[in-house]
């Protein structure tokens, strides 16, 4: 190619124009000291994966809307198209890879000393790339506008608050209005590709025109022979690990789409947050810090943390850069990567145990089915009707929107339905969760038995029993009923407790309930062991 | 830079390492590229052929008279779905067919109205005129008002057009 441009002149010619030759060998000459190894590969690493998700990123706001109504919707739509997983996949994978590249990135230029005069600025300039890319990591993590998404935000604010001054300003100046909604996604959306990336890209190029001017430290022990060039020796060991880390991110990527979970949802008091795994040893520290405490462990320390590694090229002063001579330093290193490693690990494992039942349906969401299709809610949401299907609706509705328009669909589109018919109220919660349910994923299909308990459990049992987390507490909780009464006890006593135990509180079913809803409900609870 | 050539590289390795690199550039860039533009091009197409939505009954037309109806018709854009507003003329043969046209004029996309004097219909733009059966009679437009599939339920009478 480019003998052939020779050949025809068009390289001079630009060359004479562009000086580009000049530019190419500024950035491919630079020289290195001998004994440049696989070690400084690192910061191509991160320049490699940082590129990775500017690309991306600028990519997904193609689809992505950045408001509560069409967040969540629109990076369901983007997980639907064709290589949108995989985009999706290198965005939020990419942020794991980059962290713990730029920890290995760090640690290296702490063990190999390569803080020490003249490069101290570049030390902060890391530092502060540091603090710019887990901001993009928070802000990020908004933006899909799922449960975990928005419940992390909230807690991110609560801890913004606990700033010892102007707190309160900080929190307000995060979250844009009065409580966390709009215009919280707005602000968090424009620092995520705008404001952040803008100081990325500058201090980035601030960082590697330092490394260029002081030049790469080397190894730690000065050899003896001429520099070398960057390209093509040190180019093809940058390049050969960046192929390695892209095929492993690419892998995850390919392997799993990252999970979505139910669109936010303010008045969900039951889902427990949790953080992104790089921010597990910050959320497990405060754990240990109670009450007026806790701005120690959520400020304090981590404060105390970011100011020791500032000031690292003053603390440890002489010129010695191997790590053998510099045992106070290692020392410290070690024990601090040991503490975080001890946190995260103690977070991890620090899991809630609802979160895996989220998978399956509750016997509300099952119970809402065929309550659904008696309301003829079809008429009107089927493939020919004038609605979409309920199983595609856009998942974004709140609960309140879809009891309204459950309790009176003429609400939404006037003119074009018959009157509604009257519900109770837990019939409509059962409805709404089956919407809910139904439009994050298609119907498992459960048989009519499973679905006839459904709808007396969510008619009936679910105001005082609770069945695998979802219910009332003023009864006993009947996810193990199986294991303490048989189907034909279990039958006796909803017909009648008291005739079972006369002291019952329960009131009885048997003028309420069908035989066959009777023998429904009470083989189902037996068979729960 | 002449103090800084590699001169611990025999030039043969120089060369394979010089490709490696290239190549190995290339081909990331090739694979990035081909994911985005997959990522840009390939949206999932809208669902073909669209929905029956009612427009009224028979009782409501006249005999051969085009009568205007406004269709409120769901409309799929990606993540966003929303109602659209879109008129229909329907022109029934008193018996058991009903012929339905767009009003969009096929010119450069005003609503035509009836005029039920002249018998004719009339894009109010750049004069466009068609006839009853939406056939061009003069003006600018390219072709005859686009038809749309219409049927009668026999059940009730309804109308029923496919937008």
């Amino acid at each position: 190619m480019r003998r052939l441009l020779d050949r025809v002149g068009l390289a001079s010619w630009l060359d004479a124009r562009t000086g580009y030759r000049e530019a190419a060998s500024v950035m491919l000459d630079e020289p290195l000291p001998p004994g440049t190894g696989w070690f400084f590969t690192l910061g191509s690493i991160l320049l490699a994966l940082l590129s990775i998700q500017l690309l991306t990123g600028a990519f997904l706001t193609l689809y992505y809307a950045p408001t509560p109504d069409h967040a969540y919707d629109s990076v369901r739509f983007i997980t639907n198209l064709s290589a949108g997983g995989l985009v999706r996949g290198l965005h939020h994978y990419g942020a794991s890879f980059i962290v713990i590249a730029m920890v290995a990135h760090m640690l290296r230029v702490i063990v190999f000393g390569s803080y020490k005069p003249p490069r101290e600025v570049t030390w902060l300039s890391g530092l502060a790339l540091l603090g710019l890319i887990l901001a993009f990591a928070l802000t990020g993590y908004l933006l899909p506008w799922d449960q975990r998404a928005y419940w992390a935000t909230v807690v991110t604010i609560n801890i913004a608050r606990l700033t010892p001054v102007g707190g309160e300003i900080v929190a307000g100046i995060m979250r844009g209005g009065s409580s966390i909604g709009a215009l919280t996604l707005t602000r968090w959306y424009s620092a995520h590709v705008i404001f952040l990336p803008a100081a990325l890209i500058v201090l980035t190029a601030g960082h590697m025109v330092l490394m260029r001017r002081q030049g790469i430290s080397g190894p730690v022990r000065p050899r003896s022979g001429p520099h070398t060039p960057f390209y093509p020796r040190q180019a093809a060991r940058d390049i050969t690990m960046i192929v390695l880390v892209l095929a492993a991110l690419t892998a995850f990527a390919w392997h799993g789409t990252p999970a979505l979970e139910g669109p936010a949802d303010p008045t969900d008091a039951t889902f427990i947050p949790r953080p992104e795994w790089y921010f597990l040893g910050l959320f497990q520290l405060l754990k240990y810090f109670p009450g007026k405490w806790e701005v120690v462990g959520a400020m304090v320390i981590p404060g105390l943390a970011a100011g020791v590694l500032a000031l690292l090229p003053w603390i440890d002063r002489g010129p010695e850069r191997d790590p053998r001579r510099r045992r106070a330093v290692m020392l410290g290193v070690t024990a601090g990567v040991a503490l975080v490693v001890t946190l995260t690990t103690l977070g991890w494992r620090d899991r809630p145990v609802t979160a895996a039942s989220r998978d399956t349906w509750t016997l509300r969401e099952i119970g809402g089915r065929p309550m659904i299709q008696k309301a003829n809610c079809a008429r009107c949401h089927s493939e020919t009707g004038v609605s979409e299907p309920l199983e595609g609706l856009p998942a974004a509705r709140g609960p309140e929107w879809l009891s309204s328009h459950i309790i009176d669909p003429e609400m939404i589109a006037p003119g074009l339905r018959e009157p509604p018919t009257v519900l109770n109220e837990r019939e409509v919660a059962a409805m709404v969760a089956y919407a809910r349910r139904a439009s994050l994923q298609p119907y498992p299909g459960f048989t009519p038995h499973i679905e006839t308990v459904g709808a007396v459990f969510a008619r009936y049992c679910v105001g005082c029993h609770k069945i695998d987390g979802d219910g009332g507490k003023d009864g006993p909780d009947l996810s193990h009923e199986g294991s303490k009464h048989d189907a034909a006890t279990l039958r006796r006593w909803i017909v009648d407790p008291e005739l079972v135990d006369p002291d019952a509180d329960m009131p009885s079913f048997g003028d309420r309930l069908s035989s066959a809803q009777l023998d429904a409900v009470s083989t189902y609870l037996a068979a729960r062991k | 830079m002449a103090d800084c050539a590699d001169h611990s590289l025999p030039p043969g390795r120089r060369r394979a390492l010089v490709v490696f690199v290239n190549a190995t550039l290339a081909l990331v860039g090739g694979g990035l590229s081909a994911l985005l533009g997959v990522f840009t091009l390939r949206l999932p197409k809208g669902a073909a052929g669209g929905r029956w939505v009612r427009a009224g009954t028979t009782a409501e037309l006249k005999a051969h008279e085009p009568m205007a109806r406004i269709l409120s018709v769901s409309r799929v854009n990606g993540w966003y779905r929303e109602r659209a507003r879109e008129t229909v003329f329907l022109v029934w043969d008193g018996r058991d067919s009903v012929r339905a046209m767009s009003a969009t004029c096929t010119h450069l996309g005003c609503q035509v109205q009836w005029d039920g004097e002249g018998k004719k219909f009339k894009c109010p733009c750049h004069g466009g005129v068609y006839g009853r059966d939406g056939a061009v009679l003069s003006g600018p437009p390219p072709r005859g008002l686009d038809v749309v599939e219409a049927r009668i339920d026999p059940a009730d009478a309804s109308v029923l057009v496919r937008l």
